[in-house]
């Protein structure tokens, strides 16, 4: 089916490629996916909580994550924790490809130095 | 956590959360609540600036998440997986939205000639309606391109004694106005009118035209240039700004301009900026009535010099050096002080200037002050016409809406059945109601989508098609709030159309609907009502716009059979200015004589002449004059319009010699002076007497020569057709020969063919001789009245539309009638009546319905006339020929309309008809 195919979710946008890079690692809940993600970009995307459950909803809608049915007793009951689907790893390795391909480009037009 | 932190999340969880939909809320609520505690622990420091941007990016992020789930709910149901559905009562909104969308694109599909008609005559409504509010916000709403318009004002005199509102001030006055009030922010000047300059290039003279204003206008008006700077300071150097159109006409917009030198008239002036391409100064309607030509449009502003030879050149001063306080031709604008109005400014500038008047009794005597505002001064000549325009436009649109209203109207009965069924399977009221309405809203948003296009194109005409001396015209465009009020139209139709229907179809009564129908004979007495009413408001409408429109072509038929004076078929005029180097009467003279000799040798001239002012539409400039032996006070002299003929101006013209003779080239410049009055002259100035042989002197000056009336001559409409004559002197120009004339050429072909010959020869004669503004007397004459045929133009042309929907409604409706009383009609002849007779009650049924329309109409104008009434020339408001000839057609039209339907009904066969129940 059209709709399964990986490429059909290409590109990401940068927001729900974070995303699924900071769920790569293994399951995570919302607030630590947000601090993740905010320090790792060091600012240069910044997930608030609107855009992130918005995110989060489209990407369930997808697919591309689902949500895990059991969670650490410890925790807070009302958090719910998230990982990554079989869909969701190819597509995140699709994309991944893909924006090392543009990386390649901008390294063959000079426009970055090359690789050590 | 602290009192603080539990109150920020309570205000987290109840309120801004809020922003989300319900649904969204319920599956995420919980998850942000967490996190936003968790964030309150890990940042425990309150800060207004990052929590209050926190909040607004939640509260957009939750509308955009609300907006999308509506759209994907109402337009693609299913078409992705849903995390989370639509419940309870908002479930239900959208359902009921779907099906009742999906309803009438299936109903839609089914009569798709039914649809398309219906949504053109939406689009053609609500895109014609848009188009002329384009035109009203564009010419009279948006602001002018100066800062804050609002408290820009014009200044003029108020001359008490003759009662001229806005005649130009002088400069000695303009000063004391400026330094004496305190209500005005800045008072700049400028002159009243255009003059042309000779710009002097390689190849000869061409011409530019300027207008002089004080240095700091540009200030004032609060424009900064596009290039270069505006005037430095108060005192005037030879400098001179382009507009942009000149430049990039003239200069091919060479950014090197500024710092460039200009030789305009024999003075060298330099280009110091250029200013906006949507910058203009000043409007026509900020122009004097004075002035050198007809031409308005400015290609440079030059600053007025108040000492110095150039302000000795144009007058400035009096002998003694003084600033002249008794010759007007200034123009002025002030801006208010914030919080003052124009009503304010005018009473303090009338004290300051009756304390001139007190001062300066000789010069000042009967001269007060008129304060208007700037928008008013600019566009207030064209503000009637344009509200006509909009009345007219809205009873188009109010007629196009009450025939589809009539179609829908006729369709709700064609599916009475399927409504009835509707209700008796539980539908309520409200719920048939909201599905109609639904109907009839996407029809008019199909409509108002298709009525953009016409919006465009309408646009589009109106300015093409408008006189180039309609203010502002080309400033009209279609902005945002043309397209929200074409929104909000298209809304407010799409409900107007669908309320009578509507309400008619909730009445409804479905057990006796249901088994009426098996019986055929549908309609209430509340539907024939509601119909009945559409066909009176529709005829009331197009009584009113066709009285509009026939007044105006009343108006127009009697303006165009007005007799200008003179013959203007086979005229061809032009501006010219004679090369600066003749100084000497002697040397203009003689330039004049040997210009004449070869216009005339020209083939095809049949004789030449010239004026310093020519008639309809250019400027006027007045003397006061004293009449021998009959002496009286300086104040009170007389004020007559002051003109010279050249050559054979009288032949040339066709302006007939009533009495006396005209010039002649005995009439040289040592012989005795001698003048030509007009009719109306004669008239007010010698009643009674012979004109000719009466001396008279021009100005107040008590010595000097006196000028003998050798003849009289008709009276010419100078100011435009419908302006009545006024006193009129001309002097013969060999005694005092212009600098830049109106050449009038009487030829025997096709005058316009001449132009290019005409530029050719002058060019050969001297190529400092700039020949412009080269038109045919014809086309004067039409431009003269081309804003009047343009409103006639769009009002005709509502009209013809008026009476084509008033007969199509009342057809529709009739029709209607008709077929719901086959049967009645059918048993009727059945039993013997005549069918004429049958046709006679229908049609009489239409008329009834007509005449109460007509009255209706007439009614509904009444209270209009006032507006009208400054369009209309030479018939009153009330002109019996279109108040009597309105109705008649109407009432024919709608009887005519009406017949088609009752001589089907007539020719019905009563058995088929009967059978067929």
């Amino acid at each position: 089916m059209d709709r399964l195919r990986v490429d059909h979710f290409l590109p990401l946008t940068p927001i729900a490629f974070e995303i699924l890079l900071a769920l790569a690692d293994g399951e995570q809940h919302g607030y630590r996916i947000m601090q993740e993600v905010n320090a790792r970009s060091a600012g240069a995307v910044t997930l608030h909580a609107g855009t992130l459950y918005r995110a989060l909803a489209r990407l369930l809608e997808q697919s591309l994550i689902e949500e895990l049915a059991e969670r650490p007793a410890e925790d807070d009951e009302r958090r719910r924790y998230y990982r990554l689907t079989d869909r969701g790893i190819a597509v995140a390795r699709a994309e991944a490809n893909r924006l090392a391909g543009q990386l390649e480009a901008a390294r063959a037009r000079r426009l970055l130095g090359v690789t050590p | 956590m602290s009192q603080g932190q539990r109150v920020a999340a309570w205000i987290f969880a109840h309120v801004l959360l809020r922003a989300y939909p319900r649904s969204f809320r319920k599956r995420f609520g919980r998850e942000m609540v967490a996190d936003f505690e968790a964030a309150l622990v890990a940042h425990p420091r309150f800060q207004l600036r990052v929590a209050s941007r926190e909040a607004l990016l939640l509260v957009t992020n939750g509308l955009s998440e609300r907006w999308s789930a509506i759209e994907r709910w109402a337009l693609w149901p299913g078409h992705t997986p849903h995390l989370y559905e639509p419940v309870g009562r908002h479930a239900m909104f959208w359902e009921t939205l779907r099906t009742d969308l999906r309803h009438t694109l299936r109903q839609a599909g089914r009569t798709p000639l039914f649809t398309a008609l219906t949504v053109l005559a939406l689009a053609l409504g609500i895109g014609a309606t848009s188009g002329i509010f384009a035109v009203v916000n564009g010419v009279l709403l948006r602001g002018l391109p100066y800062r804050d318009t609002d408290r820009l004002v014009n200044i003029w005199s108020r001359v008490t004694q003759e009662g001229r509102l806005r005649n130009p001030i002088s400069p000695a006055n303009f000063v004391d106005f400026k330094q004496q009030n305190t209500t005005l922010e800045g008072l700049e000047g400028y002159f009243s009118f255009v003059t042309p300059l000779e710009l002097a290039t390689d190849a000869g003279s061409e011409i530019a035209f300027s207008v002089q204003v004080t240095p700091r206008l540009f200030d004032l008006l609060g424009r900064a240039p596009a290039l270069g700077r505006t005037f430095g300071s108060e005192d005037a150097i030879p400098e001179v700004i382009l507009s942009h159109g000149y430049w990039q006409r003239r200069f091919g917009g060479d950014p090197s301009i500024v710092g460039r030198t200009l030789q305009l008239s024999n003075f060298a002036f330099q280009v110091v900026g250029v200013m906006p391409p949507d910058f203009v100064f000043p409007y026509g309607g900020m122009l004097g009535p004075g002035g050198f030509t007809r031409v308005t449009r400015v290609d440079m502003w030059v600053p007025i010099a108040f000492s110095g030879p150039v302000a000795r050149a144009n007058r400035m001063l009096t002998e003694s050096g003084a600033l002249v306080r008794n010759v007007h031709w200034w123009g002025a604008v002030g801006r208010l002080k914030p919080g003052v109005t124009a009503a304010r400014a005018e009473t303090e500038l009338q004290t300051i200037a009756a304390q001139l008047e007190q001062r300066f009794p000789d010069t000042n005597k009967g001269w007060s002050v008129t304060v208007v505002p700037t928008l008013d001064q600019t566009v207030g000549t064209v503000r009637p016409a344009l509200l006509i325009l909009m009345a007219g436009i809205a009873c188009v649109l109010l007629m196009a809406s009450v025939n589809v209203a009539n179609l829908l109207l006729a369709r709700a009965i064609a599916r009475e059945r399927e409504l009835a069924t509707r209700a008796a399977l539980g539908a309520g009221r409200a719920r048939l109601v909201r599905q109609l309405l639904t109907e009839s809203v996407v029809l008019s948003t199909a409509g108002g989508l298709v009525g953009l296009g016409v919006l465009w194109a309408v646009v589009r005409g109106l300015v093409a098609a408008a006189p180039a001396h309609l203010p502002r015209i080309d400033e009209v465009t279609v902005d945002w709030r043309v397209l929200v009020v074409a929104a909000l139209v298209t809304m407010i139709t799409g409900v107007l159309v669908g309320l009578a229907p509507a309400l008619t179809s909730t009445s409804i009564n479905p057990q006796a609907t249901l088994q009426d129908h098996s019986r055929g004979a549908i309609g209430s007495a509340g539907r024939r009502r509601i119909r009945s009413a559409l066909v009176i408001a529709e005829v009331a409408l197009a009584v009113a716009l066709t009285t509009g429109a026939g007044l105006l072509l009343r108006s127009f038929v009697s303006l165009l059979n007005v007799n200008p004076g003179f013959d203007t078929e086979h005229l061809l005029t032009w501006q010219m200015n004679i090369p600066d180097r003749l100084h000497s009467n002697d040397e203009r003279l003689a330039f004049y004589r040997d210009f004449f000799a070869r216009m005339e040798a020209l083939p095809g001239v049949q004789a030449a002449g010239g004026t310093t002012r020519i008639p309809l539409g250019s400027t006027s400039v007045s003397t006061t004059i004293q009449v021998d032996g009959r002496p009286v006070p300086v104040a009170q002299l007389p004020e007559v319009q002051f003109r010279r003929a050249m050559h054979d101006y009288f032949p040339a013209m066709g302006i007939p010699i009533r009495r006396g003779r005209g010039f002649t080239l005995d009439d040289t410049p040592t012989a005795p002076p001698v003048a030509v009055i007009n009719e109306t002259m004669a008239r007010r100035m010698f009643p009674g007497e012979d004109a000719v042989g009466q001396r008279v002197r021009m100005g107040s000056n008590s010595t000097g020569p006196w000028t003998t009336i050798v003849g009289v001559i008709g009276d010419v409409r100078h100011g435009g057709l419908e302006e009545t004559p006024q006193p009129e002197l001309y002097i013969t120009a060999q005694q005092n020969p212009p600098v830049a004339p109106f050449i009038v050429l009487r030829v025997t072909g096709d005058p316009a063919a001449m132009a290019e010959t005409i530029r050719a020869e002058a060019r050969a004669i001297d190529k400092d001789l700039p020949v412009y503004d080269i038109r045919t007397m014809e086309t004067l004459r039409a431009d003269s009245v081309a804003e009047r045929r343009f409103i006639l133009l769009i009002v005709s042309a509502f009209g013809v539309l008026a009476l084509g929907l008033a007969a199509i409604g009342v057809y529709g409706v009739m029709s209607l009638i008709v077929s719901e009383r086959t049967r009645e009609v059918a048993v009727r002849v059945a039993l013997g009546a005549e069918p004429s007779r049958m046709i006679a009650l229908i049609v009489g049924q239409a008329a009834t319905l007509a005449l109460i329309g007509v009255a209706v109409g007439l009614a509904a104008i009444l209270p209009l006339t006032p507006l009208l009434r400054s369009q209309l020339y030479g018939i009153g408001a009330a002109d019996p020929v279109t108040l009597a000839s309105v109705p008649v057609g109407l009432l024919v039209i709608a009887a005519l309309a009406a017949l088609v339907p009752a001589r089907r009904a007539a020719a019905t066969d009563p058995l088929v008809a009967l059978r067929a129940e």
